[in-house]
Formats: C-alpha cells, sequence, structure tokens
C-alpha cells in the first residue's frame, strides 16, 4: 500500500515536473532558512554551556544609582570577592580577576594575548583542566603564569613541554609557567588564554584594596545545596553593609544568562540577545509557512486533475482515512525531497551566511541533534502542508467527479485565496520593516558624532610611547601621512573612566552625578576633530594647564546659564574652565552625550589617535606610520584599528538585524512568487476554454492579460492594506529601544506596496501573457 | 439480490429542486443481465451511483443481499462495495499515474489481498482480457478498446457479485464495443449479475431484460430471455 503510494507520487512529481519544481523549491528554501536561523541560534543557545557547573557559577555585576536612575556595571570592589565567600554561607568559592592584553615573546616569536589575573578558586570555578602541572600547586609561586594548550603550542610549538620555562611578558616581566590547561570551548563569554595570581597585578596597587573602587570582573561558585535566592539577597545587600551606602547592589547573574541575558535597565534584566534569538526563530517559522502554504496552494488548486483518481480510489473501496493518508504521504516525500535539496542549498550557502553574520557555523550532518532537527521538519512540513489539501481532496464526492462535473471550489478558492493573501502580507512585512532597519542604522550612522572618525586611527599606547610622545609625533607629521596626533587615556567611542561625587560652580547636588573622565593631550581635541563652543584648548606646555580643565557642553549646562569659562570644578583638587567642548557621543550611539570632563595629563593614556592625509593610500600611510613606531618603541608589534571600522562595529548587533531581515524578506517574497506563479499557471488552464472563447469573439491580448491579473492584484493590495498597521506596529515597537530614532514615513508604505504590486505583476502577467497569445482552437477542441 | 421499493433522489440547487428519481421500484435477480434505458436526465445514472452504493437515495428501501442498505453511512458503504460490486465507467477512469497491472491490482489492495496472491490473481484477469502483453504500459499509451479492457478487468478482478455498467461501449468505436459486450456476456454467463445503464438499443439487446425510464421512473420493462 505504501509503495503504491509512494509509487504515485513520484509519478505525479515526474509528470508535472513545473509544479513538482515549485513545490520542492519553494519547501526547499523555507526549510534552508529555517535550517539556517536553527544553526545560528543553537550557536548562540551554547555560549557557556559546556561549563560543567550550570547552576552553580555565577558573575558579580553591580547596579549603580545615579540621579534617581540604577545602571548596571560590569564591576566590583577588590576585597568584595573574599567578603562574599566569609560571610556568605551558600557561597563556596570567589575570585577577583582583572583583563589584561599581555605581549608574550619567545625568541622572534611575539605575540598578544588576552588573559586573566585571577584568584585561585578561579581555577575550580570554571573546572580548568591541567593537561601540565597541577592545579592544586599552580599558584603557590607568585611568578607563576597558567597558559592554554593553543598558547602553549603558538609559543613553543607543537609537542613541546613547557612547564617550568620562563616567559617574557611585555618585554620587562618575567613569568614561570606552572601549568599548562586545555583550551577552553569555543563560544564562552570571558575568553582567556592565560591566568596569573591576581597579587602579580594588584601588589603595587593600594587602591585595590579598599570599597572605593569598582574595577574587578568577580566570579563566585554556590555550593549544589545552596538556595540562589537567599544567597542572592544576601549578596544584594553585602555591599551596603561595607560601605554604607544604599546606592550600589552587587547580585549574582548566572552563567546560564551571560551571553543571552545580559541587558538591564534601571536595575532590571531586559533580555539582550535572546530578543533576537526569539525574533529570528519566529521569523523562521513564518518563512516556513509562507513554503507550507505554497504546498497547499498548489494542491488544492491542481485538485480537478487529482478529483478523477479520488473518484476512482473511492469508487474501488478505499475509504476517506486512506485517501487522507495517501496525500499526507506524498507531501511527506514531497518534503523529504525538499530537505535533501536544502541539504544541497545549505552546502552551498553556509559559507556565505557565516561571512554574513560574522560567525563560523558548521552544517554537522553527523550530529544526531541536526537530523532529528532536519527529520523533524520534514515530518512537520509534510503534514502541516499536506492536511488540507489531503482533507480537501478527500471530500470529493465520487458521484460527482466521476461524472466529469466539475468540482465546485467554492470554499477551497475562498481559503487559497486567504492564504495567498497572507504570504503577500508577510512579505510586505518583511519589506516594509527592511526599509526601515535600514533606514534606522543610516540615520544614526550619519549622526552628527561631534568628532570626526574619518581618516582616524588608534594605536595602543604601550612600552615607551609616552615619554617619546614629542619625538613620535614630530616624526608622523613629518611623512606627511598624519596631520595631528594626539593621546587620550580611553577609546574615543567607549565610556571608559567616570565616577561622582564632584561639585562645580553653579551646580546643586553635583554629587549625584555620573561624570566622564578623559586624561588628553593637547592636540587631542584636533585630532578627533572637536570643536570648541567657547573659551581655549589646552596648551602644548601641560604644567601650565595642570589645573585647567575643559568641559562639555552637556556639563557647561549642569553649571547653570553664562558662559562657563572660569568656573571651578572640585575633584580632590579645585580646577578651572577654560573651554567648553562641543558634545559629542561615545558608548551609545542611540543615546545623549553624557558630561565629559578633560584633564591636561599624559601618565594615563591608554590610546594613541592619528588623524590622517586623505591624500596617501591608506597602505602607504600605515607602513609610514609602522616605521616610525618600529623606530621609537621596537619592542611591540605595530598594531591598529581604524575609529570608523570600530564604529562600524558598534552596530554589529543592528546590522546582523538589517542584513537577515533583508535576506528573509527576499526569500519571503521569492517563495510567495513561486506560489502565485504556480497558481497563476493553473488559473490560466482553468480559464483556457474562457479565454478561446473570448478570444474568438474579440478579446484583445491586453483585455485578456488584465482579467487574469486582475483577481490577483486584488489580493496584493488587500495584503497591502493588512500589512501596513501589522508593519507599523512591529517597527513602532522596535524603534522603541532606540532614544535617537527616525520618524516612521509614509511613502515607505507606498514603496513597499509598490514593489509589491509590481513583483507581483511580473509574477502573474507571465502566466496572463502566455495564455492570452495561445491559440483558442487549440483551448476550444479539447472539449 | 437487489429489491429496491420506492426509491427515490432529489437535486437541490438554490432554485429549484430536482427529482431524479420518482418512487422507482423493481427487483433484479442473482446472475441477471439487465440493462436500463432511457433519455439523458431521465435518472439511470442517479440510479447506478445508489446502486453502487456510491451514493444514498433519500428515500425508499434498497435491499442488498437481503440487507437494508439505504442509510449506511460511507464507512459501511465502502465495506460492502469494495468486496461484492465492480464498477466500469464509460469514460474508463484508469488512473493516469499507474500502469495496467496497477489500476487492475487496487482493488485487491483495498481488500488487504496479499501480494503474492495479487499478482497471481491479476495476471489471470489480464491474460482473460488478453492485454497481459500491456501490463506495464500506463493508460495513455493504449487505445479505447484496450482501456476499457482494462477497466472492466478492474472491476473483474475482486470477483464482484454485482457489475454495474455506465454505457461501457460509449466512447467505443463498434468493433472495440462489441469486444466489450463480448466480455460482460462471459462474466454473466459466469455467474456474475450485470446492471448496465445504456443508450445503444444494440447493446441492450445483449440483456435479459431491459428496463426503460422516464423522468425518474420505469415506464416499460421487457423481457428478453
Amino acid at each position: 500500500m505504501i509503495l503504491n503510494y509512494i509509487k504515485i507520487a513520484f509519478r505525479t512529481l515526474r509528470k508535472n515536473k513545473g509544479y513538482s519544481f515549485l513545490n520542492i523549491f519553494g519547501l526547499a528554501i523555507g526549510i534552508t532558512c529555517a535550517s539556517l536561523i536553527f544553526l545560528w541560534v543553537e550557536d548562540e543557545v551554547s555560549f557557556d554551556s559546556d561549563f560543567s557547573k550550570q547552576d552553580q557559577v555565577y558573575y558579580v555585576p553591580t547596579h549603580q544609582e545615579y540621579d534617581g536612575e540604577w545602571r548596571t556595571f560590569n564591576s566590583t570592589p577588590g576585597p568584595f570577592a573574599e567578603a562574599m565567600k566569609a560571610e556568605i554561607p551558600g557561597i563556596v568559592k570567589a575570585s577577583r580577576t582583572k583583563h589584561r592584553d599581555f605581549l608574550f615573546a619567545v625568541n622572534d616569536n611575539a605575540i598578544n594575548s588576552g588573559g586573566r589575573f585571577v584568584d585561585e578558586d578561579f581555577i575550580t570555578i570554571f573546572s580548568l583542566k591541567f593537561v601540565e602541572g597541577y592545579a592544586k600547586e599552580a599558584f603557590n609561586n607568585p611568578e607563576a603564569i597558567v597558559i592554554t594548550q593553543e598558547t602553549a603550542e603558538q609559543l613553543y610549538g607543537k609537542n613541546t613541554k613547557v612547564l617550568g620555562k620562563v616567559l617574557k611578558v611585555d618585554n620587562t616581566d618575567n613569568y614561570l609557567i606552572t601549568g599548562v590547561i586545555e583550551n577552553l570551548p569555543k563560544n564562552v563569554t570571558f575568553p582567556i588564554n592565560w591566568i596569573a595570581p591576581f597579587e602579580r597585578w594588584s601588589g603595587d596597587k593600594e587602591w585595590t584594596n579598599g570599597y572605593g573602587s569598582f574595577f574587578a570582573d568577580t566570579f563566585v561558585e554556590l555550593s549544589p545545596e545552596a538556595d540562589f535566592n537567599a544567597v542572592n539577597d544576601q549578596v544584594l545587600g553585602l555591599l551596603e553593609k561595607k560601605t554604607g551606602d544604599s546606592d550600589s547592589k552587587a547580585f549574582l547573574h548566572s552563567i546560564k544568562d551571560w551571553h543571552l541575558r545580559g541587558n538591564f535597565e534601571n536595575g532590571k534584566q531586559v533580555g539582550g540577545r535572546i530578543d533576537s534569538v526569539r525574533l529570528f526563530t519566529i521569523i523562521a517559522l513564518i518563512i516556513l509557512l509562507i513554503a507550507c502554504i505554497n504546498f497547499m496552494n498548489l494542491s488544492t488548486a491542481r485538485s480537478e486533475k487529482r478529483a478523477n483518481e479520488v473518484g476512482v480510489r473511492k469508487a474501488m473501496g478505499s475509504g476517506r482515512s486512506r485517501l487522507i493518508f495517501q496525500f499526507i504521504s506524498e507531501a511527506l516525500i514531497l518534503s523529504f525531497i525538499a530537505t535533501l535539496v536544502s541539504v544541497l542549498l545549505l552546502f552551498i550557502l553556509l559559507p556565505q551566511f557565516n561571512l554574513l553574520i560574522e560567525r563560523n557555523l558548521v552544517l554537522g550532518l553527523a550530529e544526531p541533534l541536526h537530523i532529528i532537527f532536519l527529520l523533524g521538519i520534514t515530518l512537520v512540513c509534510g503534514v502541516f502542508a499536506g492536511l488540507y489539501p489531503a482533507f480537501y481532496l478527500s471530500s470529493f464526492n465520487p458521484v460527482e467527479v466521476l461524472k466529469g462535473l466539475k468540482v465546485t471550489q467554492g470554499s477551497a478558492t475562498f481559503i487559497r485565496k486567504g492564504l495567498v493573501v497572507g504570504q503577500f502580507t508577510i512579505s510586505i512585512v518583511f519589506i516594509i520593516c527592511t526599509i526601515l532597519v535600514y533606514q534606522q542604522i543610516q540615520h544614526v550612522k550619519n549622526r552628527d558624532l561631534g568628532f570626526d572618525k574619518d581618516q582616524l586611527i588608534s594605536l595602543n599606547v604601550n612600552g615607551t610611547m609616552i615619554e617619546k610622545f614629542d619625538v613620535i609625533k614630530q616624526d608622523l607629521i613629518h611623512t606627511g601621512a598624519v596631520s595631528s596626533v594626539g593621546l587620550n587615556n580611553s577609546g574615543i567611542l567607549n565610556g571608559g573612566n567616570n565616577g561622582s561625587n564632584l561639585t562645580w560652580t553653579g551646580g546643586t547636588d553635583t554629587e549625584d552625578i555620573l561624570i566622564f573622565f578623559r586624561y588628553i593631550s593637547s592636540d587631542f581635541l584636533e585630532t578627533a576633530g572637536m570643536k570648541l563652543a567657547e573659551g581655549r584648548g589646552f596648551s602644548e606646555n601641560v604644567a601650565k594647564d595642570s589645573s585647567s580643565v575643559l568641559i562639555t557642553e552637556s556639563f557647561a549646562k549642569l553649571m547653570g546659564t553664562g558662559s562657563a569659562i572660569g568656573k571651578k570644578v572640585i575633584r580632590d583638587d579645585t580646577y578651572t574652565v577654560i573651554g567648553v567642548v562641543k558634545d559629542y557621543l561615545f558608548e551609545d550611539m542611540y543615546g545623549q552625550s553624557d558630561p565629559v570632563l578633560f584633564f591636561n595629563y599624559l601618565g594615563e593614556s591608554s590610546y594613541m589617535y592619528l588623524k590622517t592625509n586623505p591624500n596617501i593610500e591608506p597602505n602607504e600611510m600605515l607602513s609610514k606610520v609602522e616605521a616610525v613606531m618600529k623606530k621609537h618603541n621596537p619592542a611591540f608589534p605595530f598594531e591598529y584599528s581604524f575609529v570608523d571600522d570600530a564604529f562600524n562595529a558598534k552596530f554589529r548587533s543592528e546590522q546582523l538585524i538589517g542584513k537577515l531581515s533583508q535576506l528573509f524578506a527576499l526569500l519571503a517574497i521569492l517563495i510567495s512568487c513561486l506560489g502565485l506563479f504556480g497558481l497563476a499557471a493553473y488559473t490560466a488552464e482553468q480559464r483556457s476554454k474562457e479565454i478561446g472563447v473570448r478570444k474568438v469573439l474579440g478579446a484583445s491580448v491586453a483585455g485578456i492579460v488584465k482579467l487574469l491579473s486582475k483577481d490577483f492584484l486584488k489580493l496584493v493590495g488587500l495584503s497591502i492594506v493588512i500589512a501596513i498597521p501589522m508593519a507599523w506596529y512591529v517597527i513602532d515597537n522596535w524603534l522603541q529601544n532606540y532614544a535617537y530614532r527616525i520618524e516612521i514615513n509614509w511613502w515607505i508604505f507606498v514603496i513597499a506596496g509598490f514593489v509589491a504590486i509590481v513583483i507581483a505583476m511580473i509574477t502573474v502577467s507571465f502566466q496572463a501573457i502566455k495564455a492570452a497569445l495561445a491559440n483558442p482552437v487549440d483551448s476550444l477542441k479539447t472539449e | 439480490m437487489i429489491q429496491i421499493t420506492d426509491l427515490e433522489k432529489f437535486y437541490k440547487t438554490e432554485e429549484v429542486q430536482t427529482i431524479a428519481l420518482n418512487k422507482l421500484s423493481f427487483n433484479v435477480k442473482e446472475g441477471e443481465f439487465v440493462a436500463i434505458m432511457g433519455p439523458s436526465g431521465c435518472g439511470k445514472s442517479t440510479l447506478l451511483n445508489i446502486l453502487g452504493l456510491l451514493d444514498d437515495p433519500d428515500g425508499g428501501s434498497f435491499m442488498f443481499n437481503g440487507t437494508e442498505v439505504a442509510g449506511y453511512n460511507e464507512r459501511k458503504r465502502s465495506e460492502l462495495r469494495k468486496h461484492n460490486i465492480g464498477f466500469v465507467f464509460q469514460s474508463f477512469n484508469l488512473i493516469d499515474e499507474l500502469t495496467v497491472f496497477e489500476n487492475v491490482e487496487l482493488p485487491l489492495i483495498y481488500t488487504g489481498v496479499k501480494p503474492a496472491e495479487r499478482k497471481q490473481q491479476v495476471e489471470a484477469v489480464l491474460e482473460k482480457m488478453q492485454i497481459m502483453h500491456r501490463r506495464n504500459h500506463f493508460p495513455q499509451q493504449l487505445s479505447g478498446g484496450q482501456q476499457q479492457r482494462v477497466a472492466v478487468a478492474r472491476a473483474v478482478v475482486n470477483k464482484p457479485k454485482l457489475i454495474l455498467a455506465d454505457e461501457p461501449t460509449g466512447n467505443l468505436d463498434s468493433t472495440n464495443g462489441n469486444e466489450v459486450m463480448d466480455l460482460l456476456i462471459d462474466l454473466n454467463e459466469a455467474g456474475t449479475t450485470i446492471i448496465m445503464v445504456t443508450h445503444s438499443e444494440h447493446d441492450a439487446k445483449y440483456s435479459h431484460r431491459i428496463i426503460r425510464m422516464l423522468d425518474g421512473q420505469k415506464v416499460t420493462e421487457n423481457i428478453l430471455a
């Protein structure tokens, strides 16, 4: 029996090649799309999941209150880890950590490598596995360093025992390798290539011992029996207990939430990447739905062709359930073929998709989960897509169909039209969203930042760059590739160093306001293209301006009306405002400009900014800059980044949404058009006799094309009407996430509607013209 | 075998109700060959559909082998049908996607006959109908006469007690038509009851009895043999 179905299914497919192609290809695109999203979601969900203590490991961020609003920071005071472990019974392990980038050098082999200074508990918390040395002894030596296998191989080559070797760090310090650990899994939120005892870093920093500075990334492990809520309540109260201030609260953030639920707003967890994961899962389902709708439409549309078969089978004694079973089996076979095609498509498309989303996803056909997914999707698509046609086809009355009566398709036609409207509604929503997401991204990218990100490169300050700043600057400008050079303690796009408890002239309750601090050289403003609103910048003579400060306009507003020049700012010492810088954006490109206070001080510099000459080729410019840096700072590799690249990276998640919504809009339209194409073909076929008669009676080709296209265009028109409010709602919700956002323009909807109509018209008119041009004699004599 | 009494069937459209069968009564004995004749629209096909358990009457009684089957639901009708009744249609109604062999095999599949046995029975009947050499062809590759022979083969493969033929020669030329009628006579002589709807006086003469209908009623009955 099954064999009979399979046979008939394959013969039907072969006999109706065009129809089969539309059906299989449409479904295959849907399945491919869903599979890509599945792989991406799987990757997202897998973050940190390879660590064994999923229910016990927590990160400890802090909520801090400024101006009545709680902000969340990834830092805690130095002694907090030890205090939690000592005073909260459920916490059995705790480690302070501090991230650093090291320059490791072994002979000529030098690599930059990120890692952490940690407390010994860190090893247990993350169950780090030692392949050389022992966890218990690793931190016995204060000069110890533990590196990953990968780092060991990069430095010493494969299969070299490295235990006990002395490793030169930043060309100045010696570390003793006391252990080699297995590499961390691929997807981790806090990657490390090495760990070293925390005291090695904090030893000479007295301020790390008090509660005044929040700087450490702190991790804890709870005992398996611990009650999370009870422990978390104690963590929440502990900072106040220690400092007497109620405006800072540490809390536990589960390892399971690090990657996907990392956003906080006013002290509340508000999602994070999980939102994108959810969004795209829904989109995958919608695309699958569109593909299944195609199947239903095409199957029921051509039901007349199958009606006779249904009649015969019923007359031969087949019950309805058997027919339903038969048609669902056929749908399953079809969806199985579609899955095979989509595996092929995945092979071709995955590398492109990886480029698009900047990941390295693999198809992994040997993985049971992937096989289950593919089989599951085959089953779901087959049954879902086949159900309606099966019930519909099997309901035919054998008496009528065998008599050759036309099957009355009243309800089916209605449902089919509804499904087409559904498909096009979704497609149009996608088109509208794509345009608006693109607009929003462009809107922010073209925003006046308050500085000029173009032709601006940044170098990490290391070695002797600060001492030799003047000669380096001179030599750089001398090359002609660079027009200006400035130093800053913080990345120009980053939030960086900030604090409160300041007082200033003209302000009230100033202690609560969060101010961002920048330590810059005199020419930083010029280099970054920042403009002065009033007053002057720092002079080249640092000593002369050691008690002067610059402020931004938003800071000046906090000082009340009138010129800010000459007003005082007190932060331990008293400083005089000599200039007001126009507001500029950092950290959150969608938000407002936070107040910034500039000091004229080079000692804290972490970044050197170069304004480059646009008339010189980037490669030539870089080699000239590199030559100068090698000359003055030979021990360090030359590394640079373009500020506009870093700026673009800030929009990564928006751009991902943008790119993916483009892709999905395209696919949704493509699948919908495949379906429409098929429907148009069948309508034309069904009405071929009518067309023949009309032509014989003198109808023009244009008239017939219009006749056939009109009905479909009405459906697309209806879709537009439904899609507009839906798209409006969706995009308006999305835009609420951004303080700086576009207005939704009505003409976007006009364009989207127009695009949909044009696409539908092209699709339908192809069939309509074909039918209209056919010789009426052929269609009339068949009767 | 068949006793129908006061059988009624109506068709309703939005505006008019048409009476297809108007208190029709007659009997058919086992082994009989009955021809039903009458102009288009007299209710012949409706009657055949009811006799074939494809359709349900709106009134009256229909005894099949002594059991009242009027009012049976689709499941019961389907069950009774597949074991007892074979159909031959004017337009053959073969399934285009199945080969000759598979088309004939279909009723056996629905009655749950084992594959090996099916093969044997199908081959036997194809042999008898002299279309064995065409067993792997598809319907479109056959002439009209050949297609109708396949249809007859399919109707009889299950060894039904009753064969209902709806203008079996209507789409055939006279040579092929006569061949098909000869097949039906053979079957009847072997004991199968046959009820045939036809427009052809020539074909009707092969039967034992001709029932003539008009407007859903029996008008005359001629006994030929």
